[in-house]
């Protein structure tokens, strides 16, 4: 068992919002964020459905010159991470010494940007290549803007581990507050995957879900009838902190990270080991770190992102992990569409809400639990339950398996 | 032909979302003026070739920072008359 850090920032680009709240309450009414790409955007007769984000001027957080250039990833990392610095009440140099404030922030980076960059080189040779290209596309280069937005001058790195990676942020960031190496930690994740080759891919990989007339029902974790995920963008960051320096800086703890763990399937790039044993053990892995039972878990934000052979793995893993002992359980991707690495970030903060307001949020879309998909699921209405700890999962291509515990804050 | 050039500079540096309030003859293109660092002193490079066919090195390119506006026109212009005769 290893101590817990607070959570005192948390801040938010999401389809379905920008404030936690916000977020919160739209998870538990199944106030959707999916749609019919609209006309004129590059998606539109690509795929179905998606989860677009609001717009954030680029300008609004990078300086103009350079922002022309800039992936909408990276805008919107930084924005959600000035959000989060803000929430916490924290201004770097003022409040921390910038040396000990580090940045984990991860997402593959500006593909996006990337496939505009080739396209022009294809049409107007080596002159349709922006200079400004590599600081606009490369995947460090949202926690790059962040300290340099807020002057962080501490540890900073991203770790590229596809759908896990916001989880992994988290965890890695609550690694590094442990060590001792820094006091306050930068951490999440920010994808905008929203463009037509990436859409092709998932497509054509038969990921996504298709033939829904209403674009709202097309996420459907856990559900008979789901026949794919839904590509969604968004950032979300969280500020840690050591807990002492919290408390001698009066902070507002929003909740603790208790614990995390982390595994590789080691069994195919796309497709998840089947009985979830993997999966099972990140999980375990997590509930040892944070010294707790399976029985002082009292909602699991499941990874559920509404493929067939994903959700029944995981589900499996639940099982044989939490047995009779299992908590309610939901994938709030429903709603949200799959935000690829952000969902870990965004799914952290939901369960900060949940612990916070003892509401947990249900499935939406799940009409007819896949009996492959047994679970202890939070059906229809959100669930009112006073909730001490919280199980967050995330899974990515390439079989990374990440859990995050969190819990209520101990101030 | 350098009227020709500076407008062309004055409108590159606009969109590349440059102040040019106070732009001048006199102006320094790095840090002393309108503080172009080098990706955007590269992008100007490249905006010159295209639109007059025209290449600066790297090594070229490097000293654009400490030129002013009217010795970097009348550089573009040399190169271009130079280019032209050959």
């Amino acid at each position: 068992m290893s101590t817990g850090v607070a959570v005192t920032g948390i801040g938010l680009v999401s389809p379905v919002g920008t404030a936690v709240d916000e977020v919160f309450d739209a998870v538990c009414a199944g106030r959707s964020g999916l749609v019919r790409p609209p006309e004129g955007h590059a998606l539109h007769g690509v795929v179905d459905v998606a989860a677009f984000s609001p717009a954030v001027d680029a300008a609004s957080v990078i300086p103009a010159k350079e922002a022309r250039v800039v992936d909408r990833s990276i805008v919107m990392a930084v924005r959600a991470a000035g959000d989060a610095l803000a929430d916490a009440g924290i201004e770097v140099g003022r409040d921390v010494d910038p040396y000990r404030v580090a940045v984990v922030v991860s997402g593959v980076g500006g593909l996006a940007t990337l496939a505009d960059q080739a396209v022009e080189r294809s049409r107007r040779g080596r002159l349709g290549v922006s200079p400004f290209m590599l600081p606009g596309v490369l995947p460090n280069m949202a926690a790059a803007r962040i300290a340099i937005k807020f002057g962080v001058r501490g540890y900073s790195s991203s770790v590229g581990t596809a759908c896990a990676a916001g989880g992994q942020s988290i965890g890695e960031a609550t690694r590094i507050l442990r060590s001792g190496e820094a006091d306050v930690v930068v951490c999440g994740c920010t994808e905008a995957p929203l463009f037509p080759t990436f859409a092709d891919a998932f497509g054509n990989a038969l990921a996504l879900a298709r033939g829904w007339a209403d674009p709202t029902t097309a996420s459907r974790p856990f559900d008979r009838r789901r026949n794919g995920l839904v590509l969604g963008e968004a950032a979300g960051v969280l500020v840690l902190e050591r807990p002492g320096f919290a408390r001698a800086r009066g902070a507002t703890v929003h909740a603790d990270v208790l614990g995390w763990g982390a595994t590789s399937d080691a069994y195919h790039p796309t497709t998840p080991r089947p009985d979830g044993s993997s999966a099972a053990e990140s999980m375990r892995i997590a509930l040892r770190d944070a010294g707790l039972s399976t029985g002082d878990v009292g909602y699991l934000n499941a990874h559920g992102t509404g493929t067939k052979a994903g959700d029944a793995a995981e589900a499996a893993a639940i099982r044989d992990v939490y047995g009779d002992a299992m908590p309610p359980v939901s994938s709030t991707k429903g709603v949200t569409g799959h935000l690829l690495g952000a969902s870990g970030a965004i799914e952290a903060a939901i369960g900060v809400v949940a612990l916070r307001r003892g509401l947990l949020p249900p499935t939406h879309n799940l009409d007819d639990p896949d009996p492959a998909c047994d679970l202890n699921h939070v059906l229809e209405q959100p669930a009112a339950a006073a909730v001490d700890a919280v199980m967050s999962n995330s899974f990515g291509f390439g079989g990374h398996n990440v859990s995050v515990i969190l819990g209520r804050a101990n101030g | 032909m350098t009227a020709e050039i500076r407008q062309f500079l004055l409108e590159s540096l606009t969109e590349m979302k440059y102040d040019t309030d106070g732009f001048g003859d006199d102006t320094v293109l790095g840090p002393a003026g309108i503080d172009m660092e080098s990706l955007a002193l590269a992008e100007l490079a490249m905006r010159v070739e295209d639109q007059y066919g025209v290449r600066f090195d790297a090594d070229e390119a490097e000293t654009f920072a400490a030129m002013t506006v009217g010795e970097f026109c009348a550089a573009v212009a040399q190169r271009v008359r130079t280019t032209s005769a050959t």
